[in-house]
């Protein structure tokens, strides 16, 4: 793991505008945000405010209308395709809103995605990296299934894990515990907070739930694609 | 990453079964006209064992004239065709001639009892088309003079003819047995494709014609060779010389290259349709996989995203859209050689084994060229899929 002084993500002036045939929406507007190496940081607000937009840009799967997204004190626009590749395989978690699992894949298979695409790692340490995973979700008992025959909350358990799997710096969560119920929503944030405190995985985590907020360290409220507070 | 693509194709089998099934076909279609170009370019590109390009066919048919003194009045025709400046041999034959689309089968076996008796083409010639065809023997000597006072008529054999009956010795001198009628072996051929370019070689067997034989029938074929640059002014001669001799006969002229043209143009007839219904056909699955895969791609866009997400790159995207074709073509062929290995097992057709080993390697080869050349527009799409867009959708 490279270290640096540079915050692990900075991001200036943000502007992110959506542009259809018929309408303008200004998704992101004036967003100055630095996450420091370790924090473990969660952003609140209403829906449509610009959440899973922010992460996106956080995530750079995405690029901002104006402004920049710095990884490591370095602009993204500077990265290449490969290089943005190969950061988003290293360092980046993602758990989405709607999971996103392949569905034509089994679980094991589906956590093992981003294994996939780091070379130099053979099918034996992708598979046990995968498994262990799966294990800190529990949901060791599932590898085999298929995510049409897992309930929302064991798919978004998966997609957890699948974030995990890689080991990466930052974890991005996008509403990890959205469809869980309160005991597992317990579990995953736990799970999280011991990965942040034990390992210094960066985390940002979008929530709607207070009490949850309350257990990060920095709490970002974003209304209409502003922050406020 | 091959793994991968393995585990995904037959995850998504049912989806991919139709493809599959197309593929499989394709290659069958594929195999079955590359097998047949396979042997006829095999039989082409095999010699045909004797000269045909100066080489002249004159047939003389006394139609109505009287019976008495027709092999005389061929005789002289023959001395006087023989005479021209533009000719340098003649010689009769059976009208079973090179090109010509008709045939003689005899079957030949060896010894007194005919042994082992195998099926052949057979041919009449007289001594002086070996000037005319210049046969290369490997063996042996053509027919001549010395051969008028033989117990046993002489009989020329083509190299697989002879191998079939003597096998590891030599048939010079032997007794072979055609129709109840004994010959003596005197010379070995390499080959003698009279039947044409395109068809397999085969046994023949050569018999002599004295020059007073009548067994040729009424009928009288002459091949000739011609000096190079003979033509119609040639024909012409020939016609007027014979004529003055034969009186009232009917004479037709041609040429073995004429003739040999004629016969490859309606071979390759039916070949070339054949090979139109092909390209039909395998235009159409092409553009069936093409818009599967278009389909599939617009289908996939969120699971491609993700892949994006998780660190594929845009080229990454691309190759694994190709490299899922590849597999699926792979499914398809194995089928494929399944049905395609059974031709040769079987020894089906006659055929080589290396004709069907050739095709399967050429269906093959277009089988891939074919699934590449239809993934290759759709995997640009599919890396050119943006993950923030595709990840949204839904
Ligand atoms: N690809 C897009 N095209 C057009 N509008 C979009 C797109 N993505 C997001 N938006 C709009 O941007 C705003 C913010 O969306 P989003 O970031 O998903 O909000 P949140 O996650 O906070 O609910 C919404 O008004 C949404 O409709
Ligand atoms: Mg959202």
């Amino acid at each position: 793991m490279q270290t640096s002084a540079a915050p692990v993500l900075q991001l200036t002036d943000i502007e992110k505008i959506y542009q259809t045939k018929t309408i303008e929406t200004v998704a992101l507007h004036r967003i100055n945000l630095t996450i420091g190496r370790g924090e473990f940081v969660s952003i609140m607000g209403p829906s449509g405010c610009g959440k899973s937009t922010l992460l996106s840009l956080m995530g750079l799967l995405d690029e901002p209308t104006h402004g920049t997204v710095a990884v490591d004190g370095r602009p993204v626009q500077s990265y290449s395709d490969k290089e943005l590749a190969g950061l988003r395989n290293l360092k980046i978690g993602f758990v989405f809103q709607s999971y996103h699992l392949i569905n034509d894949l089994a679980v094991l298979d589906n956590v093992e995605l981003p294994l996939l695409y780091r070379p130099g790692l053979s099918g034996k340490d992708r598979r046990q990296r995968a498994l262990a995973a799966l294990d800190k979700v529990g949901l060791s008992a599932r590898t085999n299934h298929f995510p049409s025959q897992l309930s929302g909350g064991q798919r978004q358990r998966v997609a957890i894990a699948r974030a995990l799997a890689g080991a990466p710096e930052i974890i991005l969560a996008d509403e990890p515990t959205g469809n869980l119920d309160s005991v597992m929503g317990e579990e995953i944030m736990d799970l999280l907070l011991g990965l942040n405190r034990e390992h210094g995985t960066t985390i940002v985590m979008v929530t709607h739930d207070e009490q949850q907020a309350l257990k990060t360290q920095r709490l970002i409220r974003l209304f209409d694609g502003s922050q406020v507070g | 990453m091959i793994r991968h693509l393995f585990t995904l194709v037959w995850n998504r089998r049912r989806a991919n079964f139709l493809l599959i099934t197309e593929m499989f076909l394709a290659f069958v279609v594929l195999f079955v006209v590359g097998s047949l170009l396979a042997y006829y370019q095999r039989n082409y590109r095999t010699p045909l064992g004797f000269a045909y390009a100066q080489v002249w066919r004159v047939d003389l048919d006394p139609g109505t004239q009287p019976q008495a003194g027709r092999l005389a009045t061929v005789r002289q025709v023959m001395a006087r065709l023989r005479a021209l400046p533009g000719v340098v041999s003649v010689g009769r034959t059976s009208s079973n001639t090179p090109f010509s689309g008709s045939f003689n089968n005899t079957d030949v076996g060896a010894g007194k009892e005919g042994k082992g008796a195998t099926r052949a083409s057979g041919f009449y010639v007289e001594d002086d088309l070996r000037e005319v065809f210049q046969v290369p023997l490997v063996a042996g000597r053509w027919f001549g003079r010395r051969d008028d006072g033989a117990a046993l008529p002489p009989a020329v054999l083509t190299r697989d003819l002879a191998e079939q009956l003597f096998p590891r010795q030599s048939p010079l001198g032997q007794v072979v047995l055609r129709s109840d009628e004994q010959f003596r072996v005197v010379g070995v051929a390499e080959r003698f494709r009279s039947d044409g370019d395109l068809e397999a070689l085969r046994p023949v067997f050569l018999m002599r014609v004295s020059p007073q034989d009548t067994a040729l029938g009424e009928a009288s074929t002459l091949l000739l060779r011609v000096r190079p640059g003979a033509g119609a002014l040639l024909e012409r001669q020939m016609r007027t010389e014979t004529l003055a001799i034969a009186k009232g006969w009917n004479v037709g002229i041609t040429t073995l290259a004429k003739q040999r043209a004629a016969q490859l143009k309606e071979a390759l007839t039916p070949i070339g349709a054949l090979v139109l219904v092909c390209v039909f056909l395998v235009v159409n699955v092409a553009l069936g996989l093409f818009g599967v895969l278009w389909q599939a791609i617009n289908q996939r866009r969120a699971e491609l995203g993700v892949r994006r997400a998780m660190g594929a790159t845009a080229g990454g995207i691309s190759k694994q859209v190709v490299g899922e074709v590849l597999v699926l073509t792979t499914f398809g062929l194995l089928l494929g050689l399944l049905v395609a290995v059974q031709f040769p097992l079987l020894g089906a057709f006659d055929v080589p084994a290396g004709v069907y080993f050739t095709a399967m390697a050429a269906a093959a080869a277009g089988l891939y060229a074919l699934a590449v050349g239809c993934a290759l527009y759709p995997s640009q799409l599919a890396a050119g899929i943006q993950p923030a867009v595709a990840l949204r959708e839904e």
